[in-house]
């Protein structure tokens, strides 16, 4: 099966029950995870700008989580701009969120968001999601090569 | 969680041996009901036309399974397209193929395929493989009702 080194996940999410239910999931499951979490769509795409240039201490995600409702840019808005980035635009996005509008799964999936998931209501549930989600996009779907990722632009 | 009902998956995919896998590891998937299989780019372009046009008999596909190295167009390019329509572009593409070549995984993703999964040596390992695949796709996530 695919490799299991230890995998950066970027979490974009404003609600801290949620993020503390996410932490606790992905404890103890098969890979080992860097979860880094930021609250809002400007605040991940300052993250990724450190990391395209190459600063010590920011890791590319592997993969980012999306919440949909966040206050300021909007995940949408968020998703548009990774997707029009040459560097980033490879990292696989997969939405989080409470909403199961069909408006609001056509809307992500058309900016090209690479899953839809409705959270889960308790502990258990957040783990089994982790469980599949790691599953498939680090054990059984290859990762961009990192030095793809970390490519700077000149 | 939620679960679509009708699940329609279109499979690009021109060796036949490996159509019959991953039609037998989606047969014991309750929830995809309709598998169509291609044997070319060209074909799946195709179908996809006439699920624009409300064929019945080719249903818009929940997801698509696209293998790479097909004669004829290729899978990366049939992406390309499908990526640049405005209605096609929505439909999930996950990438099945031998290779492991960086370049062919890079080239992928940026084309916005929404996996790249190798296809295993081992019919036992690639209908694990499937399966694991059909569980994200239609057990964890949820995909636009077609």
């Amino acid at each position: 099966m695919g490799d299991l080194k230890s995998a950066v996940i970027l979490l974009v999410e404003d609600d801290p029950a949620d993020q503390k239910l996410i932490k606790k999931s992905m404890l103890n499951q098969k890979i080992d995870n860097e979860l880094i979490i930021v609250e809002t769509g400007e605040d991940a795409l300052e993250y990724l700008a450190h990391n395209k240039s190459n600063e010590a201490g920011y890791h590319t995600p592997d993969l980012i989580l999306l919440d949909l409702n966040m206050p300021g840019m909007g995940s949408r808005e968020f998703l548009r701009r990774l997707k029009a980035d040459d560097e980033l635009d490879t990292i696989p996005v997969v939405i989080l969120t409470t909403s199961d509008s069909e408006q609001d799964m056509l809307a992500t999936y058309k900016l090209q968001a690479a899953g839809y998931i409705k959270k889960p209501l308790t502990l258990n549930g957040f783990r089994k999601v982790f469980s599949q989600l790691q599953e498939y996009w680090f054990v059984i779907c290859k990762r961009v090569p990192r030095e793809q990722l970390s490519c700077t632009a000149n | 969680m939620d679960a679509l009902k009708t699940t329609v998956v279109l499979l690009v995919e021109d060796d036949a041996g490996d159509q019959k896998l991953v039609k037998k590891a989606l047969a014991n998937r309750e929830m995809v009901n309709k598998l169509y299989v291609v044997a070319s780019a060209e074909e799946a372009l195709e179908y996809l036309q006439r699920s624009k046009c409300g064929d019945v008999k080719s249903p818009r596909p929940n997801l698509i399974l696209l293998d790479l190295n097909m004669p004829g167009m290729g899978g990366k390019e049939f992406l390309r397209r499908i990526k640049a329509d405005d209605d096609l572009c929505s439909i999930p593409a996950v990438v099945l193929t031998v290779s492991d070549a960086e370049i062919d995984i890079y080239e992928t993703y940026k084309l916005k395929a929404a996996g790249y999964v190798q296809k295993r040596v081992s019919s036992k390992e690639f209908q694990k493989v499937v399966g694991e695949l059909a569980k994200y796709w239609f057990e964890t996530s949820l995909l636009v009702k077609s």
